[in-house]
């Protein structure tokens, strides 16, 4: 669709950590492996990253003191909201 | 018969309208006897197989992961292809379904190693969704769902508007298509509801008229102009509240879009509800807006009739369709919200406007709009594949 508004950064975010396979607490993932797939700034990332939590399309677990990311029911259908 | 259906939506994994679709289909065709497989993707909290009233579900997880969509599609595509091999040494199924283009290279794949006709449903198409090819992946797609169409042996759409568009987009022969429109299990909304309690605990004033709106917040959707008909709504109706359910990308842009509106408090976004949930807000609501700008069926429109809530829907796709203008439902222009706003207005004043079009609407649903006849019909396009 030739969108009126471009995607939302976090959004795109939330899309990789979707396509990536983080959508369960066994697969979460840690900021530092959510920066290698998506290339993003850190601050960018962990920007876009407080955004998704606050919004609850992204949960965070802590393991051996690592805070690891994954995304929630409701960001699985925000992400495939995109491509149904 | 033993059918094997692939789609990437199947409940609790609930997007758009392809989940429903299948379900819908999936039950009634074990009503009618045949034994029916679902290979579908996995959700978190749902069993990887289970059996819901006949229907068979095997849920595959996708074990490897890409952030680019495209190849993520392809791998979950080789997983699904996994599970059909291996379900296929103990069923011997008789036919393929496959559900968009999404499962196009699985679907594809196991019509040649099982020697199985493949029957599509193309449910919408990229260049619909999109208003044109506009990047790679758009072209891509787009050739994915012409290979699709290609490997059929027979293609099913939901309505005459989809038919034209696969036709003249795809240069299909007009024979190898078959019209089978969506339905709804109307009985779900047969149950009492307190409307004042269920607007309670949506934080709506039992006092307030609901003009209510369902579906994903992408462009597509056209729910950017419900929002824009919101002030000429709440000027004549000031009792009128927009209650728009359903989450999506653009959800942050309706939001802003409502606040300049200045009457961001008579809209509510309540985000994606539950089954049940929906239809309580259903049957509480006074108008049904579809304010789609690219609808190949509308099956919220559907759901509204049988609610028994009046609707108003943009004159396009399948919703030009369904709805009969003045008849069954009110057609407003696309992408117009004067003729929205005026559509919602005219239901909301005139009581006696609105209950026709609700006893119309409840006729058609029963007469047309059923999965039993949409299930024998399905079959018929089964044995033509078969014979063809």
């Amino acid at each position: 669709m030739p969108n009126k508004t471009p995607i939302p950064d976090e959004i795109y975010l939330l899309c990789i950590l979707h396509n990536v396979g983080a959508t369960s607490p066994e697969r979460a993932l840690t900021f530092e492996e959510i920066l290698r797939w998506t290339a993003m700034e850190p601050p960018k990332a962990e920007q876009n990253l407080n955004k998704l939590v606050e919004s609850r399309y992204v949960e965070v677990k802590e393991v051996l003191g690592a805070r690891k990311y994954f995304i929630t029911v409701d960001g699985i259908r925000k992400v495939l909201s995109m491509y149904s | 018969m033993n059918i094997c259906m692939i789609t990437w939506e199947y409940p609790p994994r609930i997007v758009g309208g392809i989940a429903r679709h299948c379900s819908g289909l999936a039950g009634a065709l074990a009503k009618l006897g045949h034994s029916v497989h679902i290979v579908t993707l996995d959700f978190p909290g749902a069993p990887s197989y289970e059996e819901i009233e006949g229907v068979r579900i095997y849920r595959t997880p996708i074990e490897l992961g890409h952030p680019n969509f495209i190849v993520w599609t392809l791998i979950f595509n080789h997983f699904i292809e996994k599970r059909v091999a291996m379900l296929s040494r103990d069923v011997k199924f008789d036919i393929l379904h496959a559900h968009d283009w999404l499962v196009a290279p699985a679907s594809i794949a196991s019509k040649h190693y099982l020697r199985l006709p493949l029957v599509s449903t193309i449910h919408s198409t990229e260049v619909g969704r999109s208003h044109g090819l506009h990047n790679p992946d758009s072209y891509l797609i787009d050739g994915v769902e012409w290979w699709l169409t290609y490997e059929s042996k027979r293609i099913i759409v939901t309505s005459n508007a989809m038919k034209r568009e696969v036709e003249d987009h795809f240069h299909l022969p007009s024979e190898k298509i078959d019209i089978i429109p969506n339905a709804i299990d109307a009985s779900k909304y047969n149950i009492p509801v307190d409307r004042g309690n269920v607007k309670r605990r949506f934080g709506i004033d039992p006092s307030e008229r609901i003009v209510l709106f369902v579906g994903r917040l992408v462009p597509q959707k056209g729910v950017e102009y419900l929002i824009m008909a919101a002030p000429k709504i709440v000027e004549r109706h000031p009792e009128a509240r927009i209650v728009i359910v359903g989450d999506g990308w653009s959800k942050d842009y309706l939001l802003s879009l409502a606040a300049s509106t200045g009457c961001q408090h008579k809209i509510t976004f309540l985000g994606f509800i539950s089954d049940q949930d929906l239809i309580e807000i259903m049957l509480s609501s006074d108008v049904l807006v579809v304010p789609s700008i690219y609808e190949p069926f509308g099956i919220v429109a559907l759901e509204g009739m049988a609610a028994g809530i009046p609707i108003v829907a943009s004159n396009t796709g399948g919703l030009a369709e369904i709805i009969e203008h003045d008849r069954t439902g009110f057609l407003a222009y696309k992408e117009n919200p004067d003729s929205i706003a005026w559509g919602v207005n005219r239901i909301l004043s005139d009581p006696g406007y609105a209950s026709w079009l609700v006893q119309n609407a409840k006729r058609k649903i029963r007469e047309v709009y059923s999965w039993d006849a949409v299930a024998r019909r399905t079959i018929e396009t089964y044995e033509r594949a078969l014979r063809e």
